[in-house]
């Protein structure tokens, strides 16, 4: 039958009855037919992984019945660059630059996590100073992480005016950033033992400024964007991850409170200065886009809240504790976690006493997050996809370490 | 939080064969390649909802997995450790914790180990061809020796 085809049509061509439209990717799932009943060819869009909107190098292969989701499969690895492999061959000290270099937009919390994993095995007592430092510069780079999130998933509604703003207010935090660590991202200012240096002359007048206006604009911000009846059309009841998910599929942080989940690292295990600081944790009802925001934009407003308390009870003392130059921590096995912008940041370490982490295992939130998509987008429309995205706010830098 | 050591022993070693002990790291439950997608299944039951974490360390002799289990409803966390042989084969647990599909993946991926009863065990994060990295005996360059090559 394929030979005389080939011979009347020339190869090439297929013959009637020959149409193999091929399978389908791993992962994805065939729809019988369209909603109407009609049989609709199903397209198979990929997207990424260089796509403005994708918040990184994520790639998506979105199957599609018109303009629903099918199903939906998320091809991630575009960014890794062996961080877990090569901690292995890093001092402990000088891992802090990897984990910055894991979810890149809140450096502090990666390094925090590998930090108190570390005096864990070492048996350092951290000074109380350094713990309010490390609070203090966790809460500005979420401050930061979070207006990035929020300029951006405007910008994935539709919307553009937000992200100039935020933006405006992320500057102010990089340069109160730049000026305690010397950096504007890429920090290793969290060292084990406690933190490289102390707040410099001229900071906490910076921090007051930024304090002073912040909490208005915050407000103005929310009105601005979540005030906005488009936004709420997009957001309202569209992409719910309902608690039985949520759980399902590991979700951390706003993902999982915007279910309504009352688990906040910082409350549930404390660590640094959380357990001397007076702060509410926002929660979501449903676990739809909105509540995702709202909880996010919540947050914004209690970190605000805890940097009043912070620089307000800076105690005196010590920056960091007597460590030696080189550091080798007891042999063992131990985890330490820190709630970062984006949910739980774990560091799993295995430590055989030499200067030289044996095993460092890296738990990014995202990575939870972007496999929860997979299950999100079907029964989705295409015009939401790049909105979903954006309102599980995903990292690409620690999902692919 | 941890649990009591106890509670852990009564859910799962009644079922199997299993070492129950707490270590620094927390409450850390040792069983059998074998046995470990029942040990999760019974923990679930018990209240263990959420696998938040998933990963392997190369002991050097053998693969050790663990598997972080957390209950927000009892505010409780516990480990579950399985060795596997170099090679060897993972049973997949994400019929019962789908946040387990893209970290079994990764750790398959990355030290060199197979999945079973996966609905799509690909590579997550590298290309084919590329060594499992975070097994010991696949060693990384450094500048210089790229340098001189």
């Amino acid at each position: 039958m394929s030979d005389q085809c080939e011979e009347t049509l020339g190869v090439g061509l297929l013959c009637e009855g020959q149409h193999d439209p091929g399978t389908p990717p791993a992962g994805l799932r065939r729809a019988p037919s369209g909603v109407d009943g009609l049989s609709t060819e199903h397209l198979i869009i990929n997207m990424g992984p260089q796509h403005p909107s994708t918040h990184g190098v994520l790639r998506m292969i979105i199957e599609v019945d018109g303009e629903e989701v099918i199903a939906s499969e998320v091809s991630v690895g575009y960014l890794h660059r062996g961080i877990e492999k090569l901690a292995e061959h890093r001092r402990y000290d000088a891992v802090g630059t990897l984990m910055d270099r894991g979810d890149y937009v809140s450096g502090i919390m990666g390094e925090l996590a590998f930090a108190l994993a570390a005096e864990q095995l070492m048996e350092v007592d951290v000074p109380r100073k350094a713990h309010w430092l490390r609070s203090l510069t966790s809460e500005l780079n979420r401050l930061a992480s979070h207006l990035v999130w929020y300029g951006t998933f405007g910008l994935d509604t539709g919307a553009m005016g937000q992200f100039l703003y935020a933006m405006r207010e992320r500057e102010a935090l990089c340069d109160i950033l730049e000026a305690i660590t010397g950096q504007r991202m890429m920090f290793n200012y969290v060292r084990p033992g406690g933190v490289v240096a102390d707040l410099p002359v001229g900071v906490e007048e910076k921090i007051r400024a930024f304090l002073a206006t912040f909490p208005t604009y915050l407000g103005e911000y929310d009105q601005l964007l979540g005030g906005n009846e488009i936004f709420q059309a997009r957001v309202k009841g569209i992409g719910v991850i309902d608690r039985d998910m949520a759980l399902a599929f590991g979700l951390t942080g706003a993902n999982l409170r915007a279910a309504g989940v009352d688990f906040d690292v910082r409350k549930a295990r404390p660590y640094a200065a959380y357990p001397e600081l007076d702060f509410e944790v926002p929660l979501g009802t449903v676990g739809d886009a909105w509540d995702r925001y709202t909880v996010r934009m919540g947050e914004m407003a209690q970190s605000a809240r805890m940097i009043g308390q912070l620089i307000d009870g800076m105690p005196e003392g010590d920056h960091i504790a007597k460590v030696s130059k080189i550091i080798r921590p007891a042999a063992g096995e131990v985890y330490a976690s820190v709630e970062s912008s984006r949910g739980e940041t774990g560091v799993h370490l295995v430590s055989d006493g030499t200067e030289h982490p044996y095993r460092m295992h890296y738990r990014g939130p995202s990575l939870y997050a972007v496999q929860a998509l997979e299950e999100l987008l079907p029964g989705h429309l295409l015009g939401d996809v790049v909105m979903l995205i954006g309102s599980t706010d995903v990292m690409l830098g620690e999902i692919d370490r | 939080m941890r649990p009591a050591p106890a509670d852990i022993e009564r859910a799962i070693v009644g079922l199997i064969d299993a070492r129950v002990t707490e270590e620094p790291l927390g409450v850390v439950a040792r069983v059998s390649l074998a046995d470990v997608v029942e040990a999760l299944e019974a923990l679930k039951v018990a209240g263990y909802e959420s696998l938040v974490d998933f990963d392997g360390t190369d002991t050097g002799e053998l693969i050790e997995l663990t598997y972080r289990l957390r209950s927000y409803a009892l505010d409780l966390e516990v480990y579950v450790k399985a060795p596997v042989s170099y090679g060897g084969t993972i049973a997949s647990i994400w019929h019962e914790y789908p946040s387990a599909l893209m970290p079994e993946r990764e750790t398959a991926e990355l030290f060199g180990l197979h999945l079973a009863g996966h609905p799509n065990p690909k590579r997550l994060l590298t290309t084919d061809g590329v060594a499992p990295l975070l097994r010991k005996d696949v060693l990384i360059r450094t500048v210089e020796e790229v340098r001189d090559r």
